[in-house]
């Protein structure tokens, strides 16, 4: 039984003429302790995939149309607004992207903290000292200063930082983290993946990093799943991923980066065209297009997730052997 | 014979704000970018690096300093700044969905620069496809809206709107930051092959250190409004003589998992999180792993410590 279990989910976006599915059977499993990357571009249907697990899609337009999201061997889709209110934030906790908008403005750090608490009565006599706590496991060395701070007093890096805080207060089992460290310098990165790194070690949570930089991923989780035009292309250990990409997709992405070794201003290997409008895919394969090693079977047939024997899946019809 | 392009020359830009006290934007920036090569600044947000931009396209007046073009002063303080040097430098921005007008068309956009800079007297369709091509698009690209564009066609048409004006010069901040990770390679390779067909100088700012190191000959390393570190491309990177511009080496996340692991063991060295800003002595002082009594007291100056190698630091990393 997984902690976390994302089985068979689709979601649709409403029209006139009826459902378009943007996320087309994602499935998608945590264990306690584990550190999955979810690698994809805009428009793959990652957010939205995260967003489902803890029921928070714009909806309408966006609606779960079928699968089921496990926690516990609790179906999450079937939970009453109170089951609910004590899982999201308390026992799976989400740090997104943008930090300055995830705070509100006009109140300081320290109420916004113990909210949390008192939102999953978490709150008595030593929250004032539980706060400080966590803010000093963050990184932050003088709590007092960041707890009387507005959120705009404090840096892109810090308040990130209190962002991780806030999700860490109610000890979640599971941390949705996307994209967290996108907006903030390099350096700044580098502590908050380390960060997340040592604490993670210290405890027995599971962390879903949701990114489109394969560098992230390289530093910081222990296995892969790509993910392309609202289904999982690839599964892989971070390690085979790299050494041994099984889907012409991934591929491409990791010989589209500069290396060291290419030669400067020498051409990068692109990839050819554009990301395809999800509502707009055809048969096939969704890659097809984009793909040099594409063979008919991809254009009449879309591969499903195929089990490649040595703990990776792939959705190709080739074996990357004969690439 | 080398060409210089551009030379900025001490360029600072203060702040005043009232009510407290003044922000250093940039203090004493210089560069000499020689024509038909890139020069690449990379630093952090608050480093001065956009502040730079804005000013080499008269976007902003600087506080002090110099910038030559072509080999003569320009005037800074004086209005006509900003069309003098947009004939000859223009600026990519980092999100072409937010620099481009949303209601106007690409054939519109295009016009719109052909008509502000009175360069109607052409003929225009054949000019708007011209410049489509140059950046890999066709023809049907005109009548298209920013919306119906995927972000790297979109940063094709900023690039075609830069070029509208035959510019000498492209000034590009963070081109492609705002790009999926997929069409990030395409827009490199678009700005490589034009810049050698048109024969342009190029300023790329970025933060991704591996892509300015790919696209710079020479690059200059800047922190807190000044510049720590320059020289050509592989001597800043391979012999890191400024312990800024090793952590920010450092910090940069690889994409291989098993140096990540080697690194991650050896545990890098503390940094500290905040902008701290100095009264006196080197702004890195407060941030430095290696830092000395001298570096607190005394503001190091930009000097040759290897040819045509430049370091602001008392005591270099290699000596």
């Amino acid at each position: 039984m997984s902690l976390l279990s994302i089985q068979d989910l689709h979601i649709g976006i409403a029209h006139k003429r009826g459902d378009d599915e943007i996320v087309r059977g994602v499935t998608i499993e945590v264990e306690a302790g584990e550190k999955l990357g979810i690698v994809g571009e805009s428009g793959s249907g990652k957010t939205l995939t995260m967003l489902s697990v803890l029921r928070l899609l714009a909806s309408p337009p966006l609606s779960v149309l079928s699968g089921r999201i496990l926690f516990q061997d609790e179906d999450m889709l079937t939970f009453d607004d109170k089951r609910l209110r004590q899982v999201r934030g308390g026992e799976i906790a989400m740090v997104y992207q943008d930090p300055m908008s995830s705070l509100n403005p006009l109140l300081r750090i320290g109420s916004q903290l113990e909210e949390t608490l008192r939102a999953h009565a978490m709150k008595g006599p030593s929250t004032k000292e539980n706060v400080r706590d966590v803010l000093v496991q963050v990184g932050l060395t003088d709590p007092e200063r960041v707890i009387s701070s507005f959120p705009h007093q404090l840096s892109g890096g810090m308040v990130q930082r209190v962002m991780i805080a806030m999700a860490l207060l109610t000890s979640p089992k599971v941390l949705i983290a996307d994209e967290p460290t996108t907006a903030l310098d390099v350096t700044i990165q580098r502590q908050i993946l380390e960060l997340v790194t040592s604490l993670q070690a210290s405890t027995d949570m599971a962390v879903l990093w949701v990114t489109h930089d394969l560098g992230v991923v390289a530093s910081l989780v222990d296995s892969v799943v790509v993910m392309y035009a609202g289904r999982v292309v690839e599964k892989a250990s971070t390690y085979e991923l790299f050494a041994r990409p099984a889907h012409p997709y991934t591929k491409a992405l990791l010989a589209s980066l500069p290396h060291v070794e290419s030669g400067h201003r020498s051409p990068l290997d692109q990839i050819g065209g554009t990301p395809p409008d999800p509502t707009r895919l055809g048969a096939g394969c969704p890659f097809r297009a984009r793909c040099p090693y594409s063979v008919d079977q991809c254009h009449r047939e879309e591969p499903p997730l195929i089990d490649r024997g040595d703990g990776s899946f792939a959705a190709c019809w080739r074996d990357p052997d004969e690439w | 014979m080398v060409e210089v392009a551009l030379q900025v020359r001490e360029v600072s830009k203060v702040y005043t704000r009232r009510g407290a006290s003044d922000v250093a934007a940039l203090s004493d920036a210089s560069l000499k970018l020689e024509r038909g090569t890139t020069f690449g600044i990379v630093g952090e947000s608050g480093c001065g690096k956009s502040t730079l931009a804005r000013i080499l396209v008269g976007l902003e007046a600087p506080t002090t300093g110099e910038l030559f073009l072509n080999g003569s002063l320009i005037d800074l303080k004086s209005k006509a700044r900003t069309s003098t040097l947009a004939r000859d430098i223009q600026l990519v921005f980092q999100d072409p969905f937010s620099s481009l007008d949303p209601r106007m068309t690409v054939d519109k956009t295009l016009r719109e620069v052909l008509h502000v800079h009175r360069l109607h007297s052409q003929d225009l369709v054949g000019r708007v496809t011209e410049l489509l091509s140059m950046v890999g698009l066709s023809r049907r690209f005109a009548d298209r809206y920013p919306h119906e564009l995927s972000g790297g066609q979109a940063q094709r048409v900023a690039i075609a709107r830069a070029l509208a004006v035959e510019p000498k010069i492209l000034v590009l901040d963070e081109p492609t930051s705002a790009l999926d990770v997929s069409v990030r390679a395409e827009i490199i390779n678009l700005l490589v092959a034009v810049q050698t067909e048109l024969h342009l100088s190029y300023v790329f700012i970025s933060h991704d250190l591996a892509m300015v190191r790919h696209v710079s000959d020479q690059i200059a390393v800047m922190y807190l409004g000044r510049v720590v570190e320059c020289g050509p491309y592989d001597k800043v990177f391979d012999t890191r003589l400024h312990p800024y511009t090793k952590a920010l080496g450092d910090a940069v996340v690889l994409p291989d998992p098993q140096r990540e692991k080697a690194r991650n063991a050896a545990s890098s060295e503390p940094v500290q999180s905040a902008l701290e800003r100095v009264d006196r002595g080197c702004p890195y002082a407060p941030r430095c792993a290696y830092v000395q009594d001298r570096c607190r007291e005394e503001l190091p100056a930009l000097d040759e410590k290897r040819p045509g190698h430049f370091a602001a630091c008392h005591f270099p990393l290699v000596s």
